[in-house]
């Protein structure tokens, strides 16, 4: 198992955000976050590489607020919930944020060795850098432009080009068909089944149900902080229950 | 006249340049607004005077070991003062002010309120169209750009630089790259530091050295990153020479004007807030970074 979260809590001032869920990703899956809005999904990624625990630190020095956080998480068996989110990253498990986030200002070039800071190697580098180029043509011809004038869609490729950078082991992404359009969405999907197809393993919390059942090996339904059903998209698309509640399909 | 105009403001603006982009990397990379940046350019000369003056120290060697000690300083300072409190603007603006109070203090005990001089590392002047030119001047100036052109070379070229530009632009993603937010921000708290103090070893031998030399400084360069845009080097650096020519114009131009500079700077920022608040080259802050 490469991933295996336990009995994880997270509460912001007392409004329980995630609820004792237990979860786990074996090597070479790609397994979905799927549920309505406000279930928890984004939270359970930030939790996993460490960034509640940073923004926990961050809240008990300015406002005096308080975040809770409860459970284990282990990756590559090795604990990580008590690990910085910098320091997790070097593990191997990368986190592309929500809303793509590039930094702005920056080029896309400079963007993509952001990723790999971690790296020393040159050589390593320019290896991945090829890698990733093969992977997103469109990012290698606008590698001299300020990535803030990149389109909705190639921001997102070059935020999951980013992530890949550093050779991740296991890679999540939280949301990368959100504000796409159609065309858009069915490429960034086609990008992550080739990322999968490399061996990567991969973590997808979507909106987008119909799409990202038909690639997942598993997927997990959150609803309210909690998992209340798993399993393969078939399997999840004959409960009616779930169905109707839960994906509203 | 006008000859006069352009060397005062090139000199002028490339050190206010040197105050303002260190002034604006800290507040770029960590959000601190550090209003004891021109003290420790402060502290800077009077190191350079008490080594050149009181132990006899060759006038480079002191400037260099006074850049040193005032960066070592800067960052005790940080880790005791700044470090813990830094989520909390509020506080970091009453924290830093008290600093350069604190600062001031300690000078006025040590070397009273006398105004000092460090003499010119060289001696003599250049005539050009009549106007003369002193070779410290030009020293001043070229040793001022070679320093900016060295931030950006730090900032473009280096794996420091690039954590930096990303810790300004998006902290919580630079975290997700393995950069280490708070270590960045002692890093170029350090930088910061070391910016001012050069400032002050740049301009030592051209000014009187006092225990409230900071202040004006300190005027001119929130003027400036205003005017300029808060966080944007780009505009600290064109705020810089354009405040640096203005004050030049207005203390050659205006008689008596020397007396009104300060204000002058004041009324641009002012002026700036009312019609372009961003700034020049300002960045409207998103919510998250």
């Amino acid at each position: 198992m490469l991933l295996a979260v336990a009995d994880l809590i997270v509460c912001y001032d007392r409004a329980m955000i995630i609820n004792e869920l237990s979860m786990n990703v074996d090597r070479e899956e790609l397994v979905s976050l799927v549920g309505p809005n406000g279930a928890g999904k984004s939270t359970l990624l930030r939790a996993i590489t460490g960034l509640v625990a940073w923004e926990r630190e961050i809240t008990r020095r300015s406002t005096g607020g308080d975040v809770i956080i409860k459970g284990t998480v282990t990756f590559d068996s090795e604990r990580i919930d008590q690990i910085p989110a910098h320091e997790i990253v070097k593990r191997g498990l990368i986190h592309c944020p929500e809303r793509r986030r590039p930094f702005r200002e920056m080029t896309v070039i400079d963007n993509l060795y952001a990723g790999a800071y971690l790296l020393k190697d040159k050589k390593e580098i320019q290896d991945n850098l090829e890698k990733v180029y093969q992977l997103f043509p469109v990012v290698k011809e606008r590698s001299d432009q300020i990535s803030g004038t990149l389109s909705g869609g190639e921001q997102q490729m070059l935020a999951i080009g980013r992530a890949l950078m550093f050779q991740p082991k296991l890679l999540c992404i939280d949301e990368p068909s959100t504000g796409l359009a159609p065309i858009l969405r069915r490429q960034v999907f086609e990008k992550i089944g080739e990322i999968r197809d490399l061996g990567i393993t991969l973590l997808l919390v979507e909106q987008e149900v119909s799409t990202v059942f038909k690639m997942a090996s598993r997927n997990y339904v959150l609803s309210a902080g909690k998992i209340i059903a798993e399993g393969t998209g078939e399997q999840l698309l004959k409960d009616e229950v779930i169905r109707k509640t839960y994906l509203g399909l | 006249m006008i000859l006069d105009i352009i060397i005062s403001g090139l000199i002028n603006g490339s050190v206010y340049a040197l105050l303002a982009i260190g002034f604006s990397l800290i507040y770029g990379a960590a959000r601190i607004v550090n209003l004891a940046h021109t003290a420790f350019y402060m502290v800077a000369s009077y190191c350079i005077y008490f080594a050149t003056h009181k132990l006899g120290v060759h006038p480079v060697l002191a400037m260099l070991a006074a850049i040193i000690l005032v960066t070592l300083i800067g960052l005790v300072c940080y880790q005791l003062f700044i470090n813990p409190i830094r989520e909390h603007e509020a506080a970091v603006l009453i924290a830093t002010i008290a600093m350069a109070m604190a600062m001031q203090e300690i000078m006025l005990i040590i070397f009273t309120g006398d105004y000092l001089s460090v003499p010119s590392l060289i001696g003599g002047y250049l005539k050009i169209f009549g106007v003369k030119i002193a070779y410290q001047q030009l020293l001043t100036f070229g040793v001022a750009l070679l320093i900016l052109a060295g931030v950006w070379a730090l900032l473009k070229k280096t794996r420091v630089g690039l954590a930096i530009r990303s810790t300004a632009q998006d902290r919580e993603v630079a975290n997700l790259m393995g950069m280490n937010e708070s270590r960045v921000a002692m890093i170029t708290m350090g930088i910061s530091v070391g910016l001012a103090a050069f400032a002050g070893a740049v301009v030592v031998p051209l000014t009187v050295v006092n225990p409230h030399m900071w202040m004006h400084p300190l005027i001119f360069m929130l003027a400036i990153v205003v005017l300029g845009g808060l966080g944007s080097l780009k505009g600290s650096f064109v705020g810089a020479y354009i405040l640096g020519f203005t004050e030049a114009s207005v203390v050659f131009l205006i008689p008596l004007g020397a007396f009104l500079k300060g204000s002058v700077a004041l009324s641009v920022m002012i002026l700036v807030l009312l019609i372009r608040p961003e700034g020049l080259f300002g960045v409207a802050f998103e919510e998250e970074r």
